[in-house]
């Protein structure tokens, strides 16, 4: 890990933490002042000049601490925004994916989507907002474009693609959470004279979550690596069609651990599992990212694939990991 | 933390040469191989393969140079096994012994032994099994029974193993046996190596559900073995064979074993699907992916000296599970003659009665999920 992540790593743990169970107006301003915002921004352009890897440690540590304030959208819009040429306006400014659902919307000063190769940019009054809540009961509001962008410029970016791995890095964080939760559970609650730790079958269920979990990591981490280089595409496809399944497969695990205190609202998991549910539709769900992929691959063909994939990583050689 | 510390892959040297050292290899062998060959083809035989590899120096890639080997890193290794399996290139003849013997024998073996063996190992003219299974003794290894005793004449050799993958191929077996009378559990085993053309050993096949011949028994009947057959420290058997199984689970035979198979529906779908079909292509595409990012991972982990034993079993466990859904959601999606004739038909027939042996060679999920358990702290 190098110097300056581990700094941002030690920044981030100390405040997410502080931040984790509060309102999204306790939250907001804190993570607005740490500067998150500007992460990918050179430093040449008065920013933190970080990587994705960078962005995946800190939208980790988001997701393991249920933060209830949007850390990777503003970061992936000021990146946008600074690509683009186009000075990032004051206040929250965040992203407009194809389905308009935009977490924290009412919030937010200005929107940044992108259309047909050409990235917009409104502000206040330029759009309306249809208030709606998540799964996670967090502001899931649908905004509209209604009036003439403040500004606007060419932009390659797939805005989708960045906010889907943006929630396979916080449902990293997520899924480690509730398996932390599962693993103090079944060690300290005591059934039949023992504790749950000490059934088989119990065990069997977490070594598996287990996987889940490992399995998101990995994939966040490639996706990491593959933006780092360029285009990321292919990982972004597989590893948000991945963590559909992870959800699908552990979330009903931590639950199951956990009896009837795991459905309580007072109880902590329901801010994980909760938000793991609602991020698996958010930015794409499996069915979107799958087909995608699968189409990718069909042009591909059998043998085309296996030649892409390793491709993909070998372009990684000679990289700093 | 993570649960799973990610380890980067990033080899040195000329990768994308390496790969493509692999595949002119293939390319020049692949005319002859039917595709019921190609299938599982880390368990199917083309001898002049096997030594066309070995002579490439693509065998024992990172044993030292003077037994043969090659001083290569195991990433690099890692490369020239993923290109043979994704390319369904019969393998079979010379895989254990590249993969966990022959590194055994460097790690452990004497003198004597690595230079008896390894050579015509990484020439890929020698092979080799390995005992470990008996009929009493399967998911509960340590309580093997199957004896060898110090005598004056050598070791005296007495029992059964069974279940012995290859063993009809192979000039030696790497043997767990019961060393010190009256001994119990993991105490008082060692590991022999011993040559299969020894008097008193009879090799008996076992034909799987496939038709397949790769299971034997093998009966030792008062087998006489130099004393020199040990390999490594009497008594520590049980912790030899341990390391030795971490080799046999973390690599990507553990996910890439049916390829051939994505490869071939991929290839019967054609460059535009029904949105449901492509999503099927996407989502075993998602978990392949996935799984290769773990099984790098977990070979730099083996490179920077680590002993990854729950990773792997890990990687083991997600990849029997995907490698098993492959044939049944293939089945499930696609009408496929199974008495057809067309490449994805026998793939496909082949594949679905061959997916139960993915969850027994190199423990069942129980058992790898009892390993990750552990290394949780559960039990």
């Amino acid at each position: 890990m190098s110097e300056n992540r581990a700094l941002l790593v030690e920044m981030a743990e100390g405040l997410f933490a502080d931040l984790a169970g509060a309102s999204f107006e306790a939250a907001w301003p804190r993570v607005a002042e740490a500067g998150f915002a500007s992460l990918l921004v050179s430093a040449d352009q008065g920013g933190f000049g970080g990587d994705w890897g960078d962005v995946l440690a800190v939208l980790r540590l988001a997701g393991l601490n249920a933060v209830a304030a949007p850390v990777a959208e503003p970061i992936i819009a000021h990146a946008l925004l600074a690509q683009a040429g186009i000075a990032a306006p004051a206040g929250l400014v965040t992203l407009v994916g194809r389905s308009g659902r935009t977490p924290f919307g009412r919030h937010a000063d200005a929107v940044v989507s992108v259309a047909d190769g050409v990235l917009s940019l409104h502000a206040r009054g330029a759009f309306t907002v249809e208030e709606g809540t998540s799964l996670a009961g967090e502001p899931s509001d649908l905004v509209k474009l209604t009036g003439a962008p403040a500004a606007s410029a060419p932009c390659a970016a797939d805005l989708d693609g960045l906010g889907a791995f943006a929630r396979v890095a916080q449902a990293s964080g997520a899924l480690e959470s509730a398996f932390t939760l599962a693993i103090d559970h079944v060690n300290t609650r005591v059934q039949f004279g023992r504790t749950l730790a000490k059934f088989q079958a119990v065990q069997q269920a977490l070594a598996e979550f287990s996987e889940e979990a490992a399995a998101v990591d990995a994939a966040a981490a490639a996706c990491a690596a593959a933006l780092d280089v360029g285009d990321a595409g292919f990982e972004i496809a597989a590893a948000k069609m991945r963590l559909g399944l992870a959800v699908d497969r552990a979330t009903p695990i931590a639950h199951r651990m956990h009896g009837a205190i795991g459905f309580t609202m007072e109880y902590a998991l329901n801010r994980y599992t909760r938000r793991l549910m609602a991020w698996r539709s958010e930015f794409g769900n499996d069915a979107f990212w799958a087909e995608a992929l699968g189409r990718r691959v069909a042009v591909l063909g059998g043998h085309g694939l296996w030649r892409e994939v390793a491709a993909r990583t070998d372009r990684l050689i000679g990289q700093e990991a | 933390m993570q649960i799973f510390p990610l380890h980067p892959f990033r080899p040195q040297g000329d990768i994308p040469a390496l790969r493509q050292q692999v595949r002119d290899l293939v390319a020049q062998h692949e005319n002859r191989w039917s595709v019921l060959q190609r299938a599982n083809c880390w368990f199917s035989f083309d001898a002049e393969f096997s030594k066309a590899l070995g002579a490439a120096g693509l065998l024992g890639m990172t044993w030292p140079k003077q037994y043969g080997g090659h001083e290569r890193t195991m990433l690099e290794r890692y490369v020239v096994l993923e290109e043979l399996l994704a390319a369904g290139a019969p393998a079979g003849l010379h895989w254990i012994a590249d993969r966990q013997t022959g590194a055994l024998l460097v790690r452990y073996g004497t003198e004597a032994q690595r230079e008896k063996y390894l050579p015509g190992m990484a020439r890929g003219e020698i092979y080799a099994c390995i005992g470990l299974s008996e009929p009493n003794s399967g998911s509960d290894l340590a309580s093997v029974r199957t004896s060898a005793r110090r005598t004056q004449e050598g070791w005296r050799v007495n029992g059964q193993k069974v279940w012995t993958s290859g063993a009809h191929k192979s000039h030696a077996a790497l043997t767990l046996l019961r060393t010190e009378e009256g001994s119990e559990r993991q105490q008082g085993l060692s590991q022999l190596m011993i040559d299969l053309d020894t008097p008193g050993i009879t090799i008996r096949p076992i034909i799987d559900m496939t038709g397949t011949h790769h299971f034997n028994e093998i009966f030792f009947d008062d087998v006489l073995l130099p004393l020199d057959a040990l390999v490594g420290v009497e008594g520590q058997g049980w912790k030899q064979v341990t390391a030795e199984l971490a080799l046999e689970r973390s690599g990507p035979e553990r996910y890439l074993s049916s390829h051939i198979l994505l490869v071939a529906l991929i290839d019967a779908i054609g460059p535009e699907p029904t949105p449901e079909i492509a999503q099927q292509i996407g989502r075993l595409t998602a978990e392949m992916w996935t799984l290769r990012q773990m099984s790098m991972s977990t070979a730099a982990k083996l490179d920077a000296g680590e002993d990854p034993i729950v990773e792997a079993a890990i990687v083991k466990d997600l990849g029997n599970a995907y490698e098993q859904a492959l044939p049944r959601l293939v089945q499930a999606a696609v009408d496929v003659d199974l008495a057809g004739s067309s490449a994805l038909s026998q793939l496909l027939a082949y594949y679905l009665l061959a997916a139960p042996s993915f969850s027994l060679r190199g423990g069942t999920p129980e058992v790898l999920r009892g390993i990750i358990a552990k290394g949780l702290g559960l039990r």
